[in-house]
Formats: C-alpha cells, structure tokens, sequence
C-alpha cells in the first residue's frame, strides 16, 4: 500500500524566533521602500527554500512552496488581470486570515503567467516533486464582486476556468506532474456543482500529462461526495476535519478516484495520535478502487504557528510509517 | 418588546437609543505609551494613568456628542479574545498566525481547564459608571467567539471548550451585574461562521445569561446571516447588533419574511471607511429599519467597534450619526 505524504498548500511564511522573521521585516521594509522589489524577491526565494526544506525534513514527499508569495488566494490571481482590480478585505470562510476582494468590471484576460515562474523557482529548490496549487475557477468567482462584463457568477467561473486554463497547460509543459485546484467555496453552494463541473472541465482540457487534484475544504464535504466523483478531475483531496460522517461514507460508497485524505486538523493545535487517526485509515483504505492515496493536513498550514505546523507535519509522518510498520 | 425590561432595571432610554459597539480609537498619547511600554520604556502604572484619561476622554466625548448608552471604550484592551485568553486561567499565548498582508498575532491557546481569575472588567466599569450619569454597557467577549479565535490543545471539541468557557464568563457577567451594570453586551462576531455549530453557540449563550437580571445585546459583525437566520432569534438575548450599513441592508428584506422578535441594533455607520456619512445617509439607513420593525424596537449604533478609524472620524460620524437621530425623534414622535 502506497500512502504518500504531502502538504495541502500554504506554510507558515514565519516563525516566532528571530531569524524566522526576515519575511515579515523585509516585507514592511518593501512597503516603506527601503528596499527594492528586487531585494524583497531574494528574500522571498530563501524563505521558499527554506519552508521546502522544513517540508521535507519533517517527511513531505510531495512538497509545495507555502504560497510564500500569496497575498491570499484570491487577489494573488486576479491583481494582475485586465478586467479586475482589488477591493476591501472579507474574511476567509470561517477563517481569521482576511483576503482582498477581486472586483470584476469587464472581460478578464491573463496578461501574464502567476504560478508558472513560483513553479520553476520551488522546483529548483527542492529535491522533491513539488506541487503548484490554483485558487479554482468558481471559488474565485464566488469570492469577486460582479460589476461587469458577465451576467453571472456561472459566466464569470467560465471566464476564470480560461485563465486558469492557460496557467495548467503551461505548468504541465513545465513538468508538474501534480497540480492542487482548490475548491472550497463548492461546500457552501452545492447548488452550484454544475457550474464547477463545467469550469473544470475548461481547466482540465489543458493539463496534458500532469493529473489534477480538486481540494475541498473548509466545510463539510460528505454531502457532496458522491457528485464529487463524477467531475473531470483525477483525484479528490478532502478535509476530514469538518465531516465526522465522511470515512463510513467512503467506506460504504468507494472511490473511483484516488484520494488525498486531510487527516490531520490544520486549523488547531492539538496533535493528532494513533487512535484519532487509524480507525480512520481502517474504514477508508479498504474502499479505495485505485491509488495513490496521498496523507495531507486539511488544508494550508498557515493557520497554525510556524513550529507547530512542522510539529503537524512530523506527526503525520510518524502516523504513516507506523500505521504501515503495523501492517508490514 | 424589551423596553419594558429596561423600565424594570430602572433605565430610561428615549426613541431610538443610540450607542456604540465597544471599541474607539487609543488616543494618539496612548497609542504612543502603549509602544513605549512594549519596548518597556515605561512601567504598567504610567501606562494605566493614560489609559484612564483616554478613557475619561471618550467618556466626555460620547456625553457631548449626546449618546444615550456608552461604553469605557476599551483603551486598556488590545484584541477582544486576547485581552480575556490573557487573564483567565488555562490559556497560553501561542506563536504568530498571520491575518492578512503583513499583520501577524499571537493566537491564544487553550491548554488546561478555562478558569475565571475574578473580575476581569468591572473595575474598569465600575470606575467608567462614575464618570457619567448615563448607563456604561458592560462589555465582554462571548464564549463561542473567544473559543472559535483559539486554538484548543484541552477539550475534546469544540462545543466541549465553548461550554467550559460560557460558564467561566457567566462569573464575570454575575459580577458586572453585581457591581451594578444593568446592560451587557456579549459580543459574538465569529457566531455565523460555522452554521452547524450553531446550536451549541446557543446553548453557550443560555448558560452565560439564563436567569440574570440585566438587559443582554450580542454583537455580531457582518457574516453569513441569511444562513442563521431565524436560528439566531433563539440566541437568548434581548437585543441583536447587526451590522447592516455595508450590506445594501438585504437583512431587513429577511426579517419582512421571518419576522424579527428581538430588538435590534442597527450598525448603521461603515467603521471600515474613512468617510463620513451624511445624516440623509445615516436616516434612510435608519428608516430601512423602523419599516419592518416599531422605532420603540430599534436602537442606532455604528457596524463594528470604532478603533480602526481616527479620533475625529470617530467623533464626526457618531455627530452625523446624532445628527439624524434626532431628527427621527422628531419626525416619528
């Protein structure tokens, strides 16, 4: 049994000792222009290698960047839109992380690529395969205000699936192997399945030989599992943290896709153990038609203090190799 | 219809009673103290001689600007879950988690059993009562709110902590209400963010306040109403503070539905813009209100606490806020 560990998106950009505070410095500097833009990337770039090597010391086989370079994960797509500026912050579901507002106010377009050169730099850092995550077509829209240029939140999903479009195709060429769409607004507007079905498919059209992984989270996901199978993703990553239903569901229904379980609570402190963790593994795996299946927190870490997330992430590690030494 | 409760606490309050959420702006002597005293360049008792005088300056302001409930002001507080995490037994403080852009805070903790360490505000209120003839809200953090905004390494979940909380703050209700406090307002900004969890906010709330004589407001920013909306008329209080001034007031198209059995607070000035509103503005905002509800029912006050604007913002949009008030007075006498 394959299980692979990964992370689920964001990391904690700092630390609460002093030599973990150079992003938070450098970026108050940057925007009291002590330094230049050039300068701030440097130190972006070194606090990325760094948070890929805390991923893969505490076991990551799969790692990302930290979304390091993310505002948030909304503004990060669309400042650099034509079509769409930047509002006030909202906050983030049921989160204490704040994003800005995209404003949409005619026809977006894509004037150049966003995830593409984090890809390339993260990729170039890390001795193991790194993983771009993507804000998704209909969250995005769901978070935008509409002032223009479409009639609807669909259309405006539609719109965003084409710009997302061009960032896969060009991180498959580039060889992301993995690509992280993430997609939780879908659990507060089940209604709207259709729509995110048809934006993905816009999105998928384009990912060549890379595989896709939708990622809910956020919310409840065990209504929705079973539509969530039909959609033109490859594999399905869910957080188990608000679905106390959702391993029976599994157990009882399967999964023809493969699945990344968020198993471990990125949104608290508590450490999870053996018997939080395996009657979990022992109802799930079973059911699984096809793998890999990938470990995970429950969505990006960046929720937690920086220790602790790297705490969260060893402890995931530890659960993995003794739930399989268990079985060997 | 609450009024009558009041009546029976031995508060008089005119047609539509104005108020504030909580917060105002440190004054800039005191913002730069509260720096000074981090760096440890003054000690605890220099700082709280300034943060007495700034709170006896918001005292005199609210009192010139004609408000009818007033509040200390917060000026010895920094977050609202912290500065209770920080005094009550069986919290940590935790590592930085970022808000948004470049501002981090230290999240707080729970690491053992949440224990009420004795009156955590009624000194400050007690003290605040005694600077004006008006009535001082006592002002506290609600038990889901202060659980959801922590981490929780103790209870086994959260409805469990949330529980261990409410009852721990129902102590510090107990002593505002013995000290003399006859309105408390309990905020509650997190209560819409997870719909399922609800009930047990509910519940929360019962134990905090069941059976204490005091006339009881929960503040609630501006969230995911439509979605605990009528469930949240069941909070056990006598008046909800919405915030409506940014939300094209779609609120008050849901009470026309499900009617409104509370009385309600209607945040009617935007804290989060530097501009001030116009009294046409602040009536119309007002009058959404008193359509679906009688003005006897309805209180004004601005949408959130006011510690993110200016001193003079602060003061111009309570005077505009005023302003139209009592031209409503009249106009619906």
């Amino acid at each position: 049994m394959q299980l692979i560990l990964s992370t689920a998106g964001s990391y904690p950009r700092i630390g609460d000792a002093p030599d973990l505070q150079r992003h938070r410095r450098a970026y108050a500097q940057r925007e009291r222009g002590e330094i230049s833009a050039g300068e701030f990337t440097k130190v972006e770039d070194e606090v990325v290698a760094g948070v890929i090597r805390e991923q893969i010391e505490a076991g990551m086989e799969i790692v990302t960047d930290g979304l390091v370079r993310w505002y948030d994960p909304y503004s990060h797509f669309c400042r650099g839109l034509e079509g769409a500026s930047i509002n006030g912050l909202l906050r983030l579901f049921d989160t204490n992380l704040y994003f800005r507002q995209p404003v949409v106010k005619g026809p977006i377009r894509r004037k150049a690529s966003v995830i593409l050169p984090e890809y390339e730099f993260a990729r170039s850092v890390s001795p193991r395969p790194v993983k771009p995550v993507l804000t998704g077509p209909y969250t995005l829209a769901r978070g935008s205000i509409l002032e223009g240029g479409y009639r609807s939140t669909h259309e405006l999903a539609l719109a965003y699936a084409l710009v997302l479009a061009g960032e896969v195709r060009e991180l498959s060429r580039a060889g992301a192997q993995l690509i992280q769409i993430d997609e939780p607004a879908i659990v507060r507007h089940p209604e709207d399945l259709n729509v995110l079905e048809a934006a993905l498919a816009v999105v998928g059209r384009e990912r060549g030989a890379a595989r896709l992984l939708l990622h809910i989270s956020f919310g409840d996901v065990a209504p929705l599992y079973r539509d969530l199978q039909a959609l033109p993703v490859d594999a399905l990553g869910l957080d188990f943290t608000y679905s106390p239903k959702l391993p029976a569901l599994i157990a009882d229904l399967g999964s023809v896709k493969p699945l990344a379980l968020g198993l471990i609570d990125a949104r608290n402190t508590k450490l999870e153990t053996k018997e939080s963790v395996f009657p979990v593994l022992d109802a799930v795996l079973p059911a699984l038609k096809t793998g890999p299946t990938y470990l995970m927190p429950s969505c990006g870490l960046e929720f937690l203090p920086r220790a602790r997330a790297r705490l969260k992430l060893e402890t995931l590690k530890r659960l993995r190799d003794d739930y399989l030494g268990g079985r060997s | 219809m609450n009024g009558q409760k009041l009546k029976r606490l031995g508060v008089e309050l005119p047609l539509l009673p104005t108020s504030t959420v909580g917060s105002f702006p440190k004054t800039p002597e005191l913002a730069e103290a509260r720096t000074k005293y981090a760096r440890k360049q003054i000690t605890r008792a220099q700082l709280e001689a300034l943060e007495k005088k700034a709170t006896e300056f918001w005292i005199h302001a609210q009192e010139e600007i004609g408000l009818d409930v007033l509040v200390d002001g917060e000026q010895y507080r920094g977050d609202m879950v912290a500065y209770f995490a920080e005094l009550m037994g069986g919290f940590q403080t935790g590592g930085l988690v970022r808000s948004y852009g470049n501002r981090y805070y230290h999240k707080p903790v729970i690491v053992g059993e949440v224990k009420w360490p004795g009156p955590m505000t009624v000194e400050w209120w007690r003290w605040t009562q005694s600077l004006t003839r008006k009535p001082v809200k006592g002002m506290l953090t609600g038990p889901y709110t202060v659980m959801d905004w922590s981490f929780n390494d103790y209870y086994r979940d959260r409805k469990s902590a949330c529980l261990a909380l409410a009852r721990e703050i129902r102590k510090e209700v107990e002593a505002l209400i013995e000290a003399g406090a006859k309105i408390i307002q309990i905020d509650e900004p997190a209560i819409s963010v997870r719909q399922e969890e609800l009930p047990f906010a509910i519940e929360a709330l019962h134990v905090t306040v069941d059976d204490l004589p005091a006339y009881f407001i929960t503040h609630a920013c501006y969230g995911a109403f439509e979605t605990i909306y009528p469930d949240m008329l069941e909070l056990p209080v006598d008046n909800l503070d919405l915030a409506i001034s940014n939300s094209a007031l779609d609120l008050l198209t849901i009470f026309e539905k499900d009617p409104f059995t509370k009385d309600l607070s209607l945040g009617v000035l935007d804290v989060h813009s530097h501009r001030i509103e116009t009294p046409a503005e602040i009536k119309a905002r007002v009058m959404r209100g008193v359509r679906v509800l009688p003005p006897e029912r309805v209180w004004v006050d601005p949408d959130c606490g006011l510690k993110t604007r200016t001193v003079q913002e602060s003061q111009s949009k309570l005077e505009a806020m005023l302003t139209a008030v009592r031209e409503l007075r009249t106009e619906l006498a």
